[in-house]
Parts: structure tokens; sequence; C-alpha cells
């Protein structure tokens, strides 16, 4: 896969080809500019490559109408951001629901509000947050906006998480417990996770870490 | 509640209040004049269909709800009419139009023979007396209370105050009656009248006497003065025009404020657009919330313009001499085009939040 941009000819990246199991803990790092967040957003179908495939849980993103590509995002695709990205307006659990109903195109006359309801309060359970389900966004430390985030993620379990950069903007405490948390999903729930990052210590508590530069994976181990 | 429309809209309270104020603004101008226009046009149907002569003769196709001013009936038609068989009683009517006396719209006055319009329409003084001199008017009892107007008072008639001499009931005519001899010395149209009222022996018998009085006087307008509802409107120059006008004025005063408010929000709102979009939203989706926003912001401001509509409605009433009389048809309309104004001044600015590219919203600050 490669990606150009530009009206100048840049290679943001070159010549990527990268398999990714179910279930796999996959750390990204870099120097800044080496097309991480690139590849990230590649993979997340928010960006179509120059050239070449993206196959996310046999289906090829690349073949796809933007239409077809944003379903697939809502199926399959969860992002975490480093800037967290919550609706201020909404509560920790109106965030969920927000992904709830993304997730089913708005209609949530299904017949399954209660169980979509229990669904949301098991996931904040399993991040710690059972007691923050009625705050907002401002209302959170860094750490728990974060792990909001995580959990509408993955409260329609999709196919895989992709997360950018997700304890960027926390301190070490908090980064600590974001990174045990994304362990504990890969763990418990064989959640799929590909994470980029600059930080060794956030990369390291993945099962495999790949390197790059220059827009080419230079490490894969 | 916890919703993204609705946190949405008390987020913005500032933005939200101007979005609504537009809206009422459109919902105001069409309830408020075609209330005025409707009002405006029954009361003087109303007043017009009580005088009680079935027949009016006329030299033109004006007829009474028309604005002019000119007295093109000769009076020696009156006993023409008299003579006709069939014929009770006739009176000369002139007219004259003037500015309103709250200065908005405009007033009708009657010049009348007092004795015959009487028996026609049964009007009788019930306060002062019948006016004696071309400086004397007449008025009913509610032009009297509504301009706080009593005997001795003085009314601008001709550019000139004149005194009324006496105040009348019931609501007939138009609502200031002069002396014909003293509107003709005005108008300088001598032994002249806008049209003669015609009171037929059996009323059952006025289209034959319609065509008789047509046969024996050709050239002449005679219209049976039930038929005036059928005119309603239609003789008014201007009227379609002026309520087209303000259908339009409103739903593009109202479209536009929901455009530039909706605007300025999808402008801050860049990045939750981006998130939208990282989440799977589609863009129906997208234009759906927004499209909803921009909804819910228009039934709001519909409720306001007509709250506000009733209320100065029954002030106009209440302060001056004008007649509002709202309709449910337009009410409605009133409420559509607020509605629509919403949709359609959303759709531009919904368009464009849904055709953003996600990784540039997501990177705006």
């Amino acid at each position: 896969m490669t990606y150009h941009m530009g009206s100048v000819d840049v290679a943001a990246l070159r010549g990527i080809n990268l398999s990714v199991r179910t279930g796999e803990f996959v750390s990204i790092m870099g120097p800044s500019g080496c097309g991480k967040s690139t590849l990230l957003h590649i993979l997340g179908g928010l960006l179509q490559p120059t050239s070449g495939q993206v196959i996310i849980d046999g289906e090829d993103l690349t073949a796809m109408t933007d239409a077809v590509r944003t379903d697939m995002r809502r199926r399959k695709i969860g992002f975490v951001f480093q800037r967290f990205n919550l609706f201020p307006t909404l509560t920790a659990e109106g965030n969920l629901r927000l992904a709830e109903q993304i997730h089913i195109g708005g209609n949530r006359r299904n017949g399954n509000s209660t169980l979509e309801s229990k669904t949301r309060h098991e996931v904040l359970k399993l991040l710690r947050l059972e007691n923050k389900m009625n705050h907002k966004p401002l209302e959170l430390s860094g750490g728990e906006q974060q792990r909001v985030a995580i959990a509408r993620a993955i409260i329609n379990r999709p196919a895989i998480i992709l997360a950018d950069e997700p304890t960027g903007n926390l301190d070490s405490e908090n980064s600590k417990i974001v990174l045990n948390m994304l362990q504990q999903l890969n763990r418990e729930l064989m959640q799929t996770i590909v994470m980029i990052t600059h930080n060794p210590e956030a990369a390291a508590v993945a099962s495999r870490a790949i390197e790059m530069q220059d827009g080419t994976i230079v490490k894969d181990h | 509640m916890d919703n993204l429309i609705i946190s949405n809209i008390r987020q913005r309270p500032i933005r939200t209040l101007i979005s609504v104020v537009g809206v009422a603004l459109g919902v105001i101008l069409v309830a408020l004049n075609t209330g005025l226009v409707e009002g405006m046009l029954n009361d003087r149907l109303r007043r017009e269909q009580g005088i009680g002569a079935e027949i009016e003769f006329s030299r033109r196709a004006g007829g009474p709800l028309s604005p002019q001013s000119i007295m093109p009936l000769d009076l020696r038609y009156l006993d023409r009419l008299l003579r006709i068989e069939g014929v009770e009683s006739a009176s000369p009517v002139g007219r004259y139009i003037q500015t309103g006396s709250s200065g908005l719209g405009f007033e009708n006055v009657e010049g009348i023979d007092f004795n015959s319009y009487s028996a026609i329409s049964g009007i009788k003084i019930v306060e002062g007396r019948v006016f004696q001199s071309d400086d004397e008017v007449i008025v009913d009892q509610f032009r009297a209370e509504r301009s706080h107007l009593s005997v001795g008072s003085r009314i601008p008639v001709f550019g000139k105050e004149l005194r009324v001499s006496g105040i009348y009931s019931p609501e007939v005519g138009s609502r200031v009656k002069i002396s014909l001899k003293a509107l003709q010395n005005y108008l300088d149209a001598p032994n002249k009248c806008f049209s003669i009222l015609v009171k037929v022996k059996d009323p059952s018998k006025q289209e034959e006497m319609q065509k008789r009085i047509a046969s024996e006087l050709p050239g002449n307008v005679v219209i049976l003065r039930r038929d005036l509802q059928l005119g309603l409107g239609r003789n008014i120059p201007g009227i379609k025009g002026f309520v087209r006008a303000v259908l339009t004025l409103s739903i593009v005063v109202s479209s536009l404020v929901i455009l530039l408010a909706m605007y300025t929000t999808i402008t801050e709102r860049t990045r939750e657009i981006g998130i939208l979009k990282s989440l799977g939203a589609s863009k129906r989706y997208i234009i759906g919330v927004i499209e909803k926003e921009a909804i819910a912001i228009s039934l709001i401001g519909v409720g306001a313009g007509l709250i506000t509509s009733f209320i100065a409605g029954w002030l106009i009433e209440r302060y001056t001499s004008l007649s509002i009389e709202f309709s449910w048809s337009w009410i409605l309309i009133a409420g559509l085009i607020g509605l629509v104004a919403g949709v359609v001044g959303a759709f531009y600015p919904a368009i464009r939040a849904a055709n953003q590219d996600p990784i540039k919203a997501l990177a705006y600050e």
C-alpha cells in the first residue's frame, strides 16, 4: 500500500505490507512524520491509499464507495483519539448512546433499548466508570474521558480498535490506567487493537511492536 | 434529556434565541398581516351587508370595497330609480377615502342623505344629533369608543378638524358619515354621488329587480349587495400582491436567519462533525441531525411567533380602530412557512457538513 499526498507528490507511505490477526494488540511506533497517523486513517477508511488494498475482516475498503466505507467503519471499526473527541454536551452514557444510534442507523425502535442500556452499563462497569455515567466530559479527568472514549469505541463490538496516541494527552498515572484497560480488553474480550504511539513504554504493553520510518515499516517484532 | 439535538440547542442559547426570533418574525409577518387584511375586509363586509339595501346602483365597477373617492353618478338617477316598479326606497351615497385615524390603513367617510339612508339601514342617533352643517360629522359607537370620541369632539376629515355632532347605531357602512352635500362641496362634485342604495319591496325578487333596473337604466352597474362577499378583496387593487409579498418576505427572512445561524453552528462544530464521521455516521445521518435541530428551533419559533401575533392582535384591537381576524388556514400557513424556512435554511449548511473531510474536521481547532 502506498499513499501520495498533495500536488507535489509526497509519499507519506511506501510499500506498506501489514497483516494483523484477530485478537492481536499491535503498537506502531515511529518519529513524527513517519506516516503512523496516515496509516491509521487509511486502516480506518478515512483516507484512500493511492495504491494497494485494505482488507478488514474480509472486506476490502479500497473497493468501496465512500458511503459503503462509512458503513463499514460504523460496523467494524472503533476509533480512540489522542484528544478523546467526546461530545461535550452529552454525558458519558450519552456519548455511548450516540455511538449505538449511529451503529444501528439512528433507528432505536427495534425493541432492544433495554438490552442496549444493559450493554452500556456493562461496558462502563468494565472500564470502571459506572459512577460517572451521568457526568459530562468536563466533569471527568483526562483518564476518565479517555476511558469513556474507549467505551464508545468498543460498545458496538467492532472488529478492530484503532487508537491514535491514546495516552498522548494524559499524565503517566492515567496513561498506565488507559493502557491497562486496553490490555484487559485485548485479553478478556480478544479485542483486536492497533495503537500508534511515540512512547516506547506505551508500545511495550502491546503483544507486537512495529516501527515505522519515512513511510515504511522498518521493524516488526 | 441526554440528546445531541436538544443539548446543542441548550448549549448555545444566544444562537438559539436569534434563530427562534428569526423564524418567529416570519410567522408574525404572515399571521398579523393576513389577520389585519382579513379583519379589515370582513369588518367592512359586515358593515356593508348590514346596510339593508338589496341593490347598489353605480356608474363604475369599483363597488363598495374599492378605494375610490370619486363621485361619477348623477343624482338625477335617484328619481328615475324611485319610479321603477318594485323599488321601495333609494338613498344616494358619496365616498371619501382618507388615512386611518391611527395612522394605519385607510378610513372610509360616507356622504349621505340621513333621512333616506336611515329609512333603509335603520341607523338612529343615540347621542347628540345629526349633522347640520358642512363642518359636522356623525360617528358610530365603535369609532366613538375606540377613539374616545363624544359629542363635540373633533376628528380630522378632509384635512380639517370637523365636529362630531352625534353618535349613531348600529354600525353599518362607514364609521364616519357626513352630509352628502358637504362631500359634494369638498370634492367639487355638485349633484353627484358614488352610488345609490336601493331597497326593494320584495326581497325575494331582488334578482328580478336587478334585471329590471339594468334594462330600464342601461350602461350602469347594478349589483346585488349579497354578492359583495364574492368580490371580497378582489376589488382592492394590490391586496393579492401584498399578501404574496408578505409570504415571500417571511420565507426569505426566516430562511436566511436559519441559514446564517446553522452555518455558524456548523463552523463551530466542525470537529464534532469529524467525530460523527469517525463513528461511521453517514452523510444522511449528519444531514438529519442538523435538519432536526433546525426543525426543533423552527417549532419553537413558530410557537413564539403565533403567541406574539395573538398578543399583538389583542393590543392592536384594544388600542386602535383596526380589526384583526386570525383564520386557521392562515395560522397553518404561517406555521408551515416557519417550518419550511427552517428546513430550507439549514439545508446548505447540512450538505456542507456532510461533505466535510473527516481528517480536516478532526484536526479543526
